[in-house]
């Protein structure tokens, strides 16, 4: 069955597409469309979206609005891809070791995964942007130490299941080594999964970023669509361009990224899509 | 008098599919008191003729033309509610696989009773416990209040057939009632199925693919290939002198049973284990130890070189665990296993992986034994790579092995999904013959295919076996197929050997009463097929 056709029947997933990639030009075309700092006083304060040039309106220091939101989704995105590349390094190679292996170490993986998950997540987050002091790297370190754990999980129980799959044994009695038959034989028939989680935790890192920004915690040299909306906060009432639009952007991108997941799990899951 | 007449009858394959129609003016009839068996290959269109009676097709196999009289009733044009009414009451139907078709959450009395309930009949409570009598359950009280996890294979089987028969249907179809049993719990399931067509003239309508099963049970026989029936009769008639090639073809698949009459091979053993014990602990955890299951006790038996030993068992025998012992699938806790003069049981991975090259394995389920996401080219040479062999080498074994397993060289650039359960299997052999072994271990290598696939696999394997020179280990339940296969066997039981020989003599006078209960279950052991000798037992 042809991936991309099995995709593309999931019409919310094109959608999904569609609106991912528009963010993503946005966010590259940004430097062309506004080529100036997104922290630049433009104007008067507070004009509503339309007037004196400003797309989106300008914020309490004359800041374009518009300007904000292209050069954020690059932060945005970059945020989640990253986060998310990291989370699913450590989550991957621990879930294989913990599937593969079994036993002792199975449980000395698993209980300390237990743990970090017992710690509420933003919680945990915020105290490590703290600590750390706020800055692009220790977001991304800390989004990604904060979402690991599910992937172990995931990864653990395809693991397991596999392990006992026959033609994992007859790897095994042909004398592969065990590095050979985690990544060659377990993992590609493990990755639907992991792919579809992955789409699905970039969205999270997204929502991640903008709440850890929108406390003050985001990298103060980075526009980012949470600061935004966190500077919009007390004069929402006065200027509600400020937080709607930036709110907007985040939750065009996360639904997007959402229905890409949903297609992805469509398709490479095709028996389970079928029977709906 | 005729309880059901199917004719013409027609059904739709969705588009798409490799054939327009999945049963194509199928026509049987079926008489009360009857046993009419319709035998046919996966895909045949025999289960869709089944549901299509019981008007249990899915919306996407429409009935396109004929029909089907039950009784006076045309079934075909019934609504719905009707139909309801007559399923269960006037038609019976016991499926395939008992585990499943028992609502695990309810107890098995009230299962029953609610069939009784639906359709408002009377009876309740002391009828249950006459029914699960009838269909020769011990202990019926008790029974009844059990849930259906306390109960094995054949108990489930045999309440299902107990449902099935609560309203005393006419009609009671059975869709492989026994291919997910055991041979002896089989046994016990035909002789029930048959003393109640017996007891109270229920036509039986009898899905199978198992020629043993139809000669042991049918009255008439029905054999559909490709959605047709290709030539249907009575029973004597199409076993003994079959018309249509097919029919010929696939009855003379059957194993036989006749072994190869081949001189016993008394080179020097191969293969020696002494005293192998596998326990597993059930249940338990970090505060309860749980329950052993002793699931091979003290194997002792050797393999000479040349010779093919046949394990034969039930499930759960301890067959397949003993030969995961041999190759380290499973670590085994005691016991010698002597490849030449080196103990393989007390080996590292590493010390092991030499004897990789000379012992190698055939898994039973063709569908998950190969890696979905490789091409069978590296599928087949990655073995011989791993030890060493240069890439270009092994790649160019890879062509001669295919043609070797009879599959063409272009299959190699392709993946498995796009390969019959036959090709898979012979891909399998492919990959464990790239490695030259100078022991093969075969795990029920045939039983997930098909009568005339499972012919030619089993004579391919004993075409390499004379040609190469192999050794075999043979694990299969399916005694047929180890008379025919194997120089020895080895008869296990409740993970213990009970009993090992020469081939004919074993089967010829068994010594152990569960070897002579194994032969008496074997279906149909008192018909030999038309043009073949030597059959024992």
């Amino acid at each position: 069955m042809n991936f991309s056709r099995a995709f593309a029947r999931n019409r919310g997933a094109v959608v999904g597409v569609l609106l991912l990639l528009l963010v993503l030009a946005t966010g590259l075309s940004a430097p062309f469309l506004f080529p100036f700092s997104p922290w630049d006083m433009r104007g008067v304060p507070f004009m509503p979206p339309g007037e004196m040039g400003f797309l989106l309106g300008s914020d309490s220091l004359g800041r374009d609005v518009a300007a904000g939101i292209a050069h954020g989704a690059t932060v945005s995105l970059m945020v989640g891809a990253v986060s998310t590349v990291a989370a699913l390094a450590i989550g991957v190679s621990l879930g294989a070791v913990a599937g593969y292996f079994g036993g002792r170490i199975d449980d000395l993986v698993m209980r300390s995964t237990e743990f970090f998950q017992t710690i509420p997540s933003f919680v945990f987050a915020v105290v490590l942007v703290a600590i750390f002091t706020p800055s692009l790297a220790s977001i991304v370190v800390a989004i990604a130490v904060v979402s690991w754990p599910p992937v172990t999980r995931v990864v653990r129980a395809e693991f397991l299941s596999l392990r006992t799959r026959e033609f994992v044994q007859a790897a095994e009695v042909l004398g592969h080594s065990r590095t050979a038959i985690v990544f060659r034989e377990i993992l590609p028939n493990a990755l639907s999964p992991i792919i579809v989680l992955a789409s699905l935790m970039v969205a999270t890192a997204i929502l991640l970023e903008s709440s850890l920004s929108f406390l003050g915690l985001g990298d103060p040299n980075m526009m980012s669509w949470g600061f935004l909306i966190g500077s919009g906060r007390s004069v929402i009432r006065l200027a509600w361009w400020m937080s709607v639009f930036p709110g907007i952007a985040i939750f065009l991108t996360v639904l997007a990224l959402n229905l890409v997941g949903e297609g992805l799990n469509d398709a490479l899951n095709p028996r389970l899509a079928r029977r709906r | 008098m005729t309880l059901l007449a199917v004719e013409n009858l027609t059904v739709a394959l969705p588009q798409g599919a490799d054939r327009e129609y999945a049963v194509e003016d199928v026509s049987f009839a079926l008489d009360a008191g009857e046993i009419l068996c319709i035998v046919g290959e996966s895909g045949s269109g025999k289960s869709v003729s089944a549901n299509a009676i019981m008007g249990l097709l899915p919306r996407a196999l429409p009935v396109r033309r004929g029909s089907i009289g039950f009784d006076g009733a045309e079934l075909t044009r019934l609504p719905p509610e009707a139909m309801r009414r007559l399923r269960g009451a006037r038609i019976g139907m016991i499926f395939q696989e008992p585990m499943t078709a028992l609502n695990p959450l309810m107890r098995v009395g009230d299962q029953i009773s609610e069939v009784l309930r639906v359709h408002d009949a009377p009876g309740g409570q002391p009828r249950v416990l006459e029914l699960l009598a009838a269909v020769n359950l011990p202990d019926p009280p008790s029974l009844a209040g059990a849930y259906p996890f306390r109960l094995s294979g054949g108990q489930r089987q045999r309440v299902m057939i107990a449902m099935a028969l609560a309203l005393e249907p006419r009609l009671l179809i059975a869709d492989e009632p026994t291919t997910a049993l055991d041979v002896t719990t089989q046994m016990q399931i035909l002789r029930l199925i048959k003393e109640i067509q017996r007891r109270r003239g229920t036509g039986v309508l009898f899905i199978t693919h198992d020629f043993g099963v139809v000669a042991e049970i049918a009255d008439r026989v029905a054999v559909m290939q490709h959605g047709r029936i290709v030539e249907q009769g009575p029973a004597a008639r199409v076993l003994d002198a079959p018309n249509h090639p097919y029919t010929q073809a696939l009855i003379a698949a059957v194993p036989h049973g006749a072994g190869a009459a081949r001189p016993l091979p008394d080179g020097p053993p191969v293969l020696t284990a002494t005293g192998v014990r596998k326990t597993y602990m059930r249940g338990g955890g970090l505060f309860a130890r749980g329950k052993p299951l002793r699931a091979v006790q003290d194997a002792d038996f050797s393999i000479r070189k040349g010779e093919t030993l046949g394990l034969v068992g039930e499930s759960g025998s301890g067959k397949s665990t003993l030969a995961r012992c041999i190759v380290r699938l499973v670590q085994p806790e005691a016991g010698e296993i002597a490849f030449g003069h080196v103990n393989l049981r007390t080996l590292s991975r590493t010390a092991w992986k030499p004897f990789r090259r000379k012992i190698q394995m055939v898994f039973q389920d063709p569908f998950a034994s190969l890696n979905p996401r490789r091409r069978v080219a590296d599928i087949i040479a990655d073995g011989p790579v791993t030890h060493g062999t240069p890439r270009a080498e092994a790649r160019a074994r890879t062509t001669e092995l295919l043609r070797l397993v009879q599959l063409d060289p272009s299959a190699a650039e392709r993946f498995p999904h796009e390969f019959s359960g036959g090709q898979r299997q012979r891909i399998g052999i492919a990959r464990a013959l790239a490695m030259q072994p100078e022991l093969l271990i075969a795990d029920e290598p045939v039983s997930a295919l098909d009568v005339s696939v499972q012919a030619q696999v089993l004579k391919l394997l004993a075409e390499l076996r004379d040609r190469l020179g192999l050794t075999m280990m043979f694990i299969t339940h399916d005694l047929r197929v180890a008379a025919q296969v194997c120089d020895r066997v080895a008869v296990m039981q409740n993970g213990a050997i009970v009993e090992q020989g020469v081939t004919g003599a074993v089967f010829a006078s068994p010594r152990h009463t569960y070897t002579r209960t194994l032969l008496e279950s074997i279906p149909g052991r008192g018909w030999v097929p038309a043009g073949q000798s030597g059959h024992k037992a």
